[in-house]
């Protein structure tokens, strides 16, 4: 949907006027990476990681960390957060990569909590529940000119940048022969392995990606809060990307989880005003999606106008027959 | 008629096991359905049992179209069961075992006292773990089982698997004794002597279709016909 | 020795949390053989039912009711017997409502149950949030049972035999209620072959949204026991459903003293870590379900496949 990249790239210039502000866009696009990246492993790999807020939350930390403690290149920040996460990504990896269903989501909790946990004792480096603060938005180095990215407008501008970065190295993940086999794994892990694939070696590196990803989507999050802060490795904030994941469609749709994010927001922006209840009302949604829509929003546009869309899931393990020639 | 089975078709996932089926039987008789492995034969008790629904066609019981009806209610109705492999939980004491079993329906109650005086040994098995009952006991508590559901017919699934001889004719004694009470039996089996021992009807079943059904005196008496179906 | 006597409060408190964490577990395990779901919402009815019970005992609770008042006004030791029956019959209640929301996505990819029952987590957890707050509440217990009590020159809590005795007391009505009544004989014959229970004439939908209320029922006991313990907080939810899973793994599923003793060690585990360091036994749980399902849990049974999915 270009029609995606023509909302977001106009943004700044309408979001006034429809009352709100550049900053929410900023934030809704640095969550929208945290999805994309989210749905790789949840949509397209059927693996449910509930501790997933860990890995935004160590990406903000060692963006702080590397900025105080480094360098001052917003460059090199960026890629210590990403490395960051993806290592402890890796790191767990190791221990969930040959589980699924309910042993794979408990184990990622079980992470998450320790995490969570750790950020929140190791005081002298986290700061705890105050969280790392006066993380600057470094300016944009470019070689040939280096754009403050201080104030709202031009810091949009370049989580925009990076949102559009994220969007091409995804989609062709998603559609190499990788994605197809992580796309086969989800559809019947058994079948997969027996064709010959390493299914556990597949399952590793799509969630390290996916760890990767929310890392510097956190790390984003940290120059947008100024700071980095506990809270988003908890529970309840490592829920909330499933519920805007699942919700959106990110089963059918790549773009799923984009549709899920702006709900998200719209509910907090919108609703949050008349009503403290509307995380509650969010949460209930998700079950009802779960129960009676689980294609979520994508779904339901799909079916208004591609009337005979046929399932992505069941084409992968044709196609994988296929490549493997049996 | 107490049972009506009518051109059901009935599938396991995408595949079609059973085409266009038919059978029915009379209060009183015992209806033989025979043929070889894979023949459909455990899926059709399973098709009128509600357990593998049909996909077409119809049943229906003691006057009821059960075909859409759940399990359960099917049971409730006098259609009793007992599986080729058992099921006897084997947690439970053959006494709890018998016990959940009991429910009163439209046909003859069987009382405990009633269903030890069948099954003798039963009486000193009632304590028992089920777990460490021989492959006979377990048999006799499935009938018993099923007796005390109060059915009105009662489904034999491949009753003389794994036993001894003696106690396949003491099984067989109880299905006469059934139909003298009236009440009606299909028995599944793979080896047809038995079974044609004590059936009033045969169906033969070949890949989910019935080849050949008429009265069991017809196959009893002709071994070239018998050899021509079944093989044997 | 000094050493031991020192622990000795602290074991005390293991066997007194793994009694109730095995509780849990039991009531985690009935669900799990009769419908193979994984109820990761348990954890969030254990809290509920520590948050009704707050309600039912004290007007602090919130509660505004008329009749409610009548509840106040007995005098507290009585007051809590009613609220020990009355508050997990209300969450049985929820339990059953979640039941029949997770009916969708039975015969579905088992995700979408785990998806739904992890939502519900998360909507009971806010529920619970919206409508008591965030913050520790206190539920008033009647004075028999808190305090100290003196052994030799130590100090044990009251309240820990309370828990422990009371525990015991459940685990052997529930193993009676099992054994020895009919509708126990069902639940097992139905967790061991629903196909064959339905074919006696039992209604298998029934019986699960009786055995989910019932399950759920036990996680509830068992939050009001271990309010005083562990605090009524919204989060508490999320940490009680770890130690149920990792009880049943170790102690296989289906296995009624298994579970027993491997809440025990659980207990132990937790119980001790907290002579250490009070916020390290939550930890050392997490770190426990990371060894157990590293180490131990492989192909676990061939009919409880679902946990394998």
């Amino acid at each position: 949907m270009l029609v995606a990249f023509a909302i977001f790239g106009t943004l700044p210039f309408w979001i006034s006027e429809i009352g709100l502000y550049p900053y929410l866009g900023a934030e809704v696009l640095i969550f929208c990476i945290y999805a994309l990246g989210y749905n790789v492993l949840l949509g397209y790999g059927g693996l449910p990681s509930f501790g997933h807020g860990a890995y935004f939350g160590i990406g903000a930390y060692a963006f702080g960390l590397a900025q105080f403690n480094l360098s001052s290149s917003l460059w090199l920040c960026l890629v210590a957060a990403i490395l960051a996460a993806a290592f402890f990504g890796a790191i767990v990896s190791l221990f969930i990569s040959h589980r699924r269903g309910i042993y794979f989501a408990l184990m990622t909790i079980a992470f998450g909590q320790m995490f969570f946990f750790i950020a929140s004792k190791w005081t002298s480096v986290t700061k705890g529940e105050d969280g790392l603060l006066n993380i600057l938005r470094l300016p944009a180095d470019f070689g040939f000119a280096a754009y403050p990215i201080q104030r709202n407008i031009p810091f949009y501008w370049f989580v925009f940048g990076c949102f559009v970065v994220t969007i091409i190295v995804l989609w062709r993940v998603v559609n190499s022969p990788f994605g197809k086999v992580v796309q086969a794994i989800k559809q019947n892990e058994a079948r997969t392995a027996f064709l010959g694939y390493n299914v556990v070696l597949y399952k590793a590196a799509v969630f390290t990606l996916s760890c990767a990803v929310a890392g510097f989507a956190g790390a984003l999050f940290a120059m947008a809060q100024g700071g980095a802060f506990v809270q988003v490795m908890n529970l309840q904030w490592s829920g909330v990307v499933v519920l805007m994941v699942l919700i959106g469609g990110g089963f059918v749709s790549f773009w799923g989880p984009v549709l899920g994010v702006v709900l998200y927001f719209v509910a907090r922006d919108l609703l949050g005003v008349y009503t403290d209840t509307w995380q509650l009302w969010f949460g209930l949604l998700f079950m009802l999606v779960v129960m009676f829509k689980p294609e979520g929003l994508a779904g339901i546009w799909q079916g208004i106008v591609y009337r005979k869309q046929k399932p992505r899931s069941s084409a992968s393990l044709h196609l994988l027959v296929m490549l493997r020639g049996r | 008629m107490i049972l009506d089975v009518t051109a059901i078709d009935t599938y396991y996932g995408e595949t079609q096991a059973l085409f266009g089926v038919s059978l029915s039987v009379d209060a009183g008789e015992v209806v033989a359905l025979l043929g070889p492995n894979g023949a459909g034969k455990t899926t059709t008790l399973r098709s009128i049992l509600g357990l593998t629904r049909p996909r077409r066609g119809a049943i229906r019981f003691d006057g009821a179209d059960v075909s859409r009806k759940p399990t359960h209610d099917i049971a409730r109705m006098g259609v009793g069961w007992v599986p080729d492999d058992r099921r006897i939980c084997p947690t439970l004491t053959v006494a709890r075992n018998l016990s959940i079993a009991l429910k009163r329906t439209r046909f003859r109650p069987w009382s405990m006292k009633e269903v030890f005086g069948i099954f003798s040994p039963l009486e000193y098995l009632v304590e028992r773990e089920a777990e460490n009952l021989s492959g006979g006991e377990m048999q006799m508590v499935a009938i018993a089982r099923a007796l005390l559901g109060s059915p009105g017919l009662v489904l034999f699934d491949e009753p003389s698997q794994g036993l001894a001889p003696k106690i396949v004719q003491d099984v067989l004694a109880i299905i006469r004794r059934l139909k003298d009470e009236g009440l009606s039996v299909i028995i599944v089996e793979q080896n047809a002597e038995t079974a044609l021992s004590v059936a009033d009807r045969v169906y033969v079943l070949d890949r989910g279709t019935v080849a050949w059904s008429g009265l069991a005196a017809a196959l009893r008496d002709d071994a070239g016909k018998r050899r021509d179906l079944l093989g044997a | 020795m000094d050493f031991l006597l020192y622990l000795l409060p602290h074991l005390l408190n293991g066997v007194a949390l793994g009694l109730l964490f095995a509780l849990i577990a039991l009531g985690f395990m009935l669900i799990i053989g009769v419908m193979e779901v994984i109820n990761l919402a348990h954890g969030s009815l254990f809290a509920l039912g520590a948050y009704f019970a707050l309600s039912l005992m004290t007007p602090d609770g919130g509660l505004k009711l008329g009749i409610a008042q009548l509840l106040f006004d007995l005098p507290i030791g009585w007051r809590y017997v009613i609220v020990l029956i009355l508050a997990p019959i209300g969450v049985a209640v929820v339990g059953m409502g979640l039941e029949v929301c997770l009916r969708r996505t039975y015969g579905k990819d088992p995700l979408y149950g785990l998806l739904l029952t992890f939502g519900a987590a998360l909507v009971l957890e806010e529920l619970i949030r919206l409508t008591w707050g965030p913050t520790e509440r206190f539920i008033p217990m009647p004075p028999s049972i808190t305090g100290a009590v003196f052994i030799g020159d130590l100090i044990y809590s009251k309240y820990r035999f309370f828990a422990s005795g009371f525990a015991i007391l459940m685990i052997g009505l529930l193993w009676l209620f099992l054994e020895k009544t009919p509708y126990g004989a069902l639940i097992k014959a139905g967790a061991h072959d629903s196909e064959m229970v339905r074919a006696l004439g039992v209604n298998l939908t029934r019986l699960r949204l009786f055995v989910f209320g019932f399950g759920t029922a036990l996680a509830a006991i068992a939050g009001i026991v271990m309010a005083p313990i562990w605090g009524v907080r919204p989060h508490v939810g999320v940490d009680a459903v770890v130690p149920a899973f990792v009880i049943i793994v170790l102690g296989g599923v289906g296995s009624f003293w298994g579970a027993v003793i491997a809440g025990l060690l659980v207990g132990m585990v937790v119980g001790l870590t907290g002579a250490y360091a009070t916020d390290w036994s939550l930890i050392a749980m997490y770190i426990l379900l990371i060894l157990v399902v590293t180490f131990r849990a492989r192909g676990l049974l061939g009919k409880k496949s679902v946990l394998e999915l």
